[in-house]
């Protein structure tokens, strides 16, 4: 691939100019973008350190730094510079890494380098130059051919007289823009098209610093509000999110996992032939982190034998039910009493014992996060379902809203916290209006409302959004003083306590572009997924993609006989997403995206050369998989699969030394 | 760096004399596509029934990319005497490489974000003139913070430390002054007059233009 | 004739501002200079002034050139590129006009043409730099030109009123190490502030014409406060002004003021430039009652 490299070091004559009457030299490098990207550093740094010792200065620091235009994390990278003597600041980059830094440092700031211009080059168009950008496209009347870029002149009303043999007389090896433009108009019997033209005038107040400026001030605004990164997919909720929950038909059989959360599995309580009630506990949690397992149905049980795991795609213990249709309940499932003078402790077991898990996703069981070791003073609701499509948590709201706050008040009470928050986007404004008016009156309650913005459900960016605190890598919320949970999950909470009933029902969005009829259900755990589609309408097409989650984090599935489990809140059908991997170009965007503030960049290249330590070295396992790096590549490149296969490798590392 | 910008409704529906397609690129979607303004015009254009389809992706102007997902529309695209696209003008001309025998129509006009051609639209701008200017002007551009780019210090225009071009921005020479100032370097403008060498990008526009 | 040998000879030197029109009838412009600025020592030809197309400067120079009254030819970098803004340096010598004043210009979208193309190839500084080299028989490509180079008065401008007159000053010197030979200001309402600056300015050794505009009204006044640049008119000003509309219409109170700015400011200064904006006619006026003629 061409290095699109965008400066170089100055001469050494300038170089040694710059330097002759300045000491204690602090030099910053940008590593470049828009070239092929190695794990070769760049050397100009290098260079320019060498050349400084030579003259006998003292280098106070260096830095190379990936996207030094990057001005949040190059704060962060510059913070030392403070600490130390530098009295002044070398800078290799492009004018941007210069200027960011300049901004940054306070300190006097030299360019050791010259920007060269590849203007006209942009996008993936890496190897032509095709678009000067001039805002007053063309193209409609030059056949798709350029006249400003491919014209030396950039004539607009065709050629001049200088064109010898087709050649352009200001560069004989290219061919005349106009000529080209002329042919292939003819070829497509369009010539009409230029000879009918009116004079074409160039407007170049059209190309506005104002217009520019103020759209620029626009991005910059939204770009980091609340956190770093992120991206918003067309949010594409409008197919489901007007439709009321209803209770989805009863199964005839159901499969249940022992193993539907994080941690180990639930123990079996029943074999083949035994009767179950709708709510009878059937798997007991079988350590610290793990869950209970209760029956979605009453009658009898099948089988408990291996079944494919929705989401994990392995075999899992599971218990078969075969429904009776009668959902009679189990005597457990009664309201529990005196709530209100229970313990924290009493609390956190009784939530354990109803099978209560986190519902947004991960499936962490509840009764672990109300057993803090550490102080708690806020609680987070996270109802944003930042996910595209999604809308089980956007109905949960606007339906069970005061079992919402029920659930939240046993979780401020049960950690002992002072302030509880419920975070909701932007894109649901029936449901802000519907909390702000139910908790108008609850001090110690307030409704935050976000900008839509993926991945904001995600714990860290919800509390760097809500609280300005920031999870240290490796870290949990409860460090940082929060705990944050789902609003379907609170619901949980208060159906446990207010009915006794255990988390065997939840609501599914069934929706995408592909399925007939989209839909919100309540749907009982074990539930076939095939039951849901089919019961949808099924496909449009048999071009299709089906997703348990949202189209970011949800996993993709071919075989449709699995069963809906507590985390599952979506199944969606989409169009399949055909993408093949070009190589890296370094285009930065990925570094962009990362809430994490990681370079993704590296994962895909260090996990191609099995260079597990430094995978770990770059908080590989700060990734909490979110996809934005995927979502964004120029490249295509499935940066996340590597990043996986990274975490694991790195796991089996550890393991055998 | 780039921003699309739609042309006006009734210039786009006026390109549309026969049977059409939408290719719609929401490659750099994050930031400077008008993707909501496009999709309302994408349902006008199907609602007035010479368009097949909308086809929208990304990264349209990356042709390896382009050619596969259009793979699956090859009937719509084969029966399409037009192919409106809606991306900016790298995008129109990857498809009309692509399909020379068609006409390829632009629905957008682009503009550049003079000086972001870095990964993020941020404050900071660089012209690429090929002779870095900052170290005497303490890391602000006076070619891109000076609406006329002027290498030689502040031109009278400036009101209130606003420039005459834009009263919303900060005079970019006013802006140098002042960090000079408070870095103590103010000596640092007395380098001789400055004159821009167009030569130093006119070549590098040119070897660059070689496929 | 070069206004520095005038500088040089201790003389204060008169200039007056014209714009030419819009269209190529100059009948009105030369017949208002011969009528009423006899006194001046040299009329100053705006170059597309606020970005209006109008009459070129080099033409209106020659033809007040031609019913023998001296000139200075302004020149702006705003429509030409170095190749067209040396060949009209040298069009100018072979006309003979050899007095200069070398301006950035204004931008082009502040016009009546805003779609135009904004050159600035060059700017004020590297303009003068190119004069100076024209001078010594060189072009800006290294050419040497043929025969006796031209010889110029090469003029600048400054705004000693500005609100950020420091960064002015610090443009003024790299002017004059450019080889700016006299400047001219802004015009100056403030005669305080116009004293500081040549308390800075003196350094720089080169003479210094203070630029004076004769108001029309209190809404002149008050535009030019909000919108342009180096000019800040104060309430008193604008208080008189308002006394006696009858008197403020007629020109009077304009003269009185701009009179009393001249008296305060000619001690500080080398020389006055007259902006008079379409009343030439009252020029007289303020030149006896600047004490300027007699």
């Amino acid at each position: 691939m061409e290095d699109y490299t965008k400066f170089r070091l100055k001469h050494e004559d300038e170089l040694l100019n710059l330097i002759e009457n300045k000491d204690k030299l602090y030099i910053v490098a940008c590593n470049k973008c828009f070239k092929e990207f190695t794990l070769e550093e760049e050397q100009e740094g290098y260079d320019m350190i060498k050349l400084a010792l030579a003259q006998g200065k003292t280098i106070e620091g260096f830095e190379l730094v990936n996207f030094l235009c990057n001005k949040p994390l190059t704060a962060k990278i510059l913070e030392s510079l403070a600490q130390t003597n530098a009295e002044n600041v070398i800078v290799i980059s492009c004018g941007l890494g210069i200027q960011t830094v300049a901004d940054i440092v306070d300190k006097p700031t030299y360019a050791a380098s010259d920007s060269i211009s590849y203007e006209g080059r942009h996008g993936m168009a890496l190897t032509k130059r095709l678009c000067e950008a001039c805002g007053q496209c063309y193209l409609n009347l030059t056949g798709g051919i350029c006249p400003i870029v491919d014209c030396a002149k950039s004539l607009v009303n065709g050629q001049c007289g200088g064109a010898k043999n087709g050649k352009c007389e200001v560069d004989n090896t290219k061919d005349c823009a106009w000529e080209r433009i002329h042919d292939r108009l003819s070829a497509q019997n369009r010539l009409s098209v230029l000879t009918s033209q009116p004079v074409q005038l160039r407007d170049y107040s059209k190309v506005s610093f104002k217009f520019v400026n103020d759209y620029v001030k626009t991005l910059r605004k939204s770009r980091y509000e609340g956190f770093y990164g992120g991206i918003h997919p067309a949010e594409r909720k409008e197919l489901s999110e007007h439709i009321a929950l209803t209770p989805f038909p009863a199964p005839a059989t159901v499969v249940i996992p022992l193993s539907q959360h994080t941690g180990a599995p639930a123990e079996a309580l029943v074999q083949a032939g035994d009767l179950v009630k709708r709510g009878q506990k059937i798997g007991d949690s079988a350590g610290y982190i793990s869950s209970t397992i209760h029956s979605s149905v009453s009658g009898k049980v099948l089988a408990v034998e291996p079944r494919r795991h929705p989401t994990t795609g392995n075999d899992v213990m599971s218990v078969v039910i075969e429904s009776d249709g009668k959902d009679e309940l189990h005597e457990s499932v009664v309201p529990w009493e005196n709530y209100e003078s229970r313990t924290a402790e009493e609390i956190a077991d009784y939530v354990r014992e109803k099978g209560i898990v986190g519902m947004g996703g991960a499936g962490f069981p509840t009764s672990v996060k109300l057993q803090p070791n550490k102080p708690i003073d806020t609680v987070l609701l996270n109802g944003s379902e930042c996910e595209p499509l999604l809308t089980a948590d956007h109905r949960v709201m606007l339906e069970f809203a005061d079992d919402i706050i029920f659930g939240l008040q046993v979780l401020l009470k049960s950690v002992g916290a002072e302030r509880g928050v419920i975070v909701i986007e932007d894109n649901k404004q029936d449901a802000i209006a519907l909390f702000q008016d139910k908790t108008a009156n609850i001090a110690n309650i307030d409704i935050v409302v976000a900008k839509a913005q993926y991945p904001q459900g995600a714990e860290k960016m919800l509390i760097k959004r809500t609280l300005d605190r920031w999870v240290p890598s490796g870290g949990l919320p409860l460090d940082v003083g929060a705990i944050v949970s789902n609003v379907s999950t609170a619901k949980a909470i208060s159906d446990a306590i207010q009915k006794g009933m255990p988390l065997i029902d939840r609501v599914v969005t069934v929706t995408g572009e592909k399925i007939k009829n989209p839909g919100n259900y309540i749907v009982k755990v074990g539930t076939s997924v095939n039951d849901l589609i089919n019961h949808c309408g099924g496909f449009i097409d048999d071009d299709v993609e089906v997703k348990l989650g949202g189209p970011m984090m949800g996993v993709s599935i071919a075989n449709y006989e699995v069963p809906i489990i507590k985390a599952t809140n979506g199944v969606i059908a989409v169009e399949p997403i055909v993408s093949e991997a070009d190589p890296c170009i370094r285009c930065g965007r990925c570094v962009d995206v990362c809430p994490m503030e990681l370079l993704p960049l590296y994962y895909p290249l260090l996990a191609g050369e099995q260079k597990w330590e430094e995978m770990r070295d770059r908080a590989v396992r700060d990734c909490m998989e979110c996809r934005c790096c995927d979502y964004i590549c120029s490249s295509k490149i499935p940066i996340v699969e590597a990043i996986r296969f990274g975490k694991r490798s790195i796991t089996e590392m550890e393991r055998s030394q | 760096m780039l921003i699309t910008e739609l042309k006006q409704k009734d210039d786009v529906l006026s390109l549309i004399k026969g049977k059409a397609l939408v290719i719609s690129c929401i490659g750099c979607k994050e930031v400077y596509f008008p993707v909501t303004e496009a999709e309302e015009l994408h349902k006008e254009l199907l609602a007035g029934g010479n368009v097949s389809a909308v086809i929208t992706t990304d990264y349209i102007c990356n042709p390896e990319n382009l050619k596969l997902q259009l793979k699956k529309h090859m009937d719509k695209v084969e029966a399409a005497e037009i192919l409106l696209v809606f991306s900016c003008g790298v995008g129109v001309q990857t498809v009309a490489e692509l399909y020379p025998n068609k006409a390829v129509f632009a629905a957008c006009d682009t503009y550049p974000l003079p000086g972001h051609q870095g990964i993020t639209p941020l404050e900071p701008e660089c012209d690429q003139c090929a002779e870095c200017h900052l170290s005497d002007t303490a890391g602000i551009c006076p070619i891109t913070a000076c609406s006329k780019g002027l290498l030689n210090g502040q031109c009278g225009g400036s009101k209130n430390g606003m420039c005459e071009v834009d009263k919303d921005m900060e005079c970019g020479w006013e802006r140098i002054y002042r960090r000079l100032e408070k870095l103590g370097l103010l000596d640092s403008l007395l380098y001789p007059a400055k004159i821009r060498n167009y030569i130093a990008i006119a070549g590098a526009g040119a070897n660059a233009s070689e496929s | 004739m070069r206004i520095t040998e005038l500088f040089d000879r201790g003389e204060f030197v008169l200039t007056t501002e014209v714009g030419p029109p819009k269209g190529f009838h100059l009948d009105h412009l030369l017949h208002e200079v011969k009528e009423y600025l006899g006194d001046i020592t040299a009329v100053n030809v705006t170059d597309n002034q606020s970005s209006v197309m109008r009459l070129g400067s080099l033409a209106t120079c020659k033809a007040i050139k031609d019913i023998g009254v001296n000139s200075i030819f302004q020149i702006t970098c705003r429509d030409r590129n170095r190749l067209a803004l040396q060949s009209d340096l040298l069009s100018a010598a072979y006309f003979g006009i050899d007095n200069l004043l070398l301006l950035t210009g204004d931008y082009t979208t502040l016009g009546d043409t805003p779609q135009a193309k904004p050159v600035f190839d060059l700017d004020s500084v590297s303009l003068i730099h190119a004069v100076k080299q024209l001078e010594s028989g060189i072009d800006l490509g290294g050419n040497e030109l043929d025969g006796d180079p031209p010889k110029f008065a090469k003029g600048a401008v400054v705004s000693p009123c500005s609100d950020s007159v420091d960064v002015q000053l610090a443009k003024m010197e790299r002017k004059v190490a450019a080889g700016a030979e006299y400047f001219q200001t802004q015009a100056v309402f403030e005669p305080e502030k116009f004293f500081e600056f040549m308390e800075k300015a003196k350094q720089f050794n080169v003479p210094v014409m203070l630029g004076v505009i004769i108001l029309k009204n209190a809404g002149m006044a008050n535009f030019m406060n909000n919108n342009i640049a180096g000019i800040n008119v104060p309430p008193d000003i604008i208080e008189e002004l308002k006394a006696d509309p009858e008197k403020t219409k007629a020109g009077i109170t304009g003269v009185e003021i701009t009179a009393r700015i001249i008296k305060e400011c000619r001690d500080y200064c080398q020389g006055v430039h007259i902006m008079a904006l379409g009343w030439e006619k009252l020029v007289p006026d303020l030149l006896r009652e600047s004490n300027l003629v007699s």
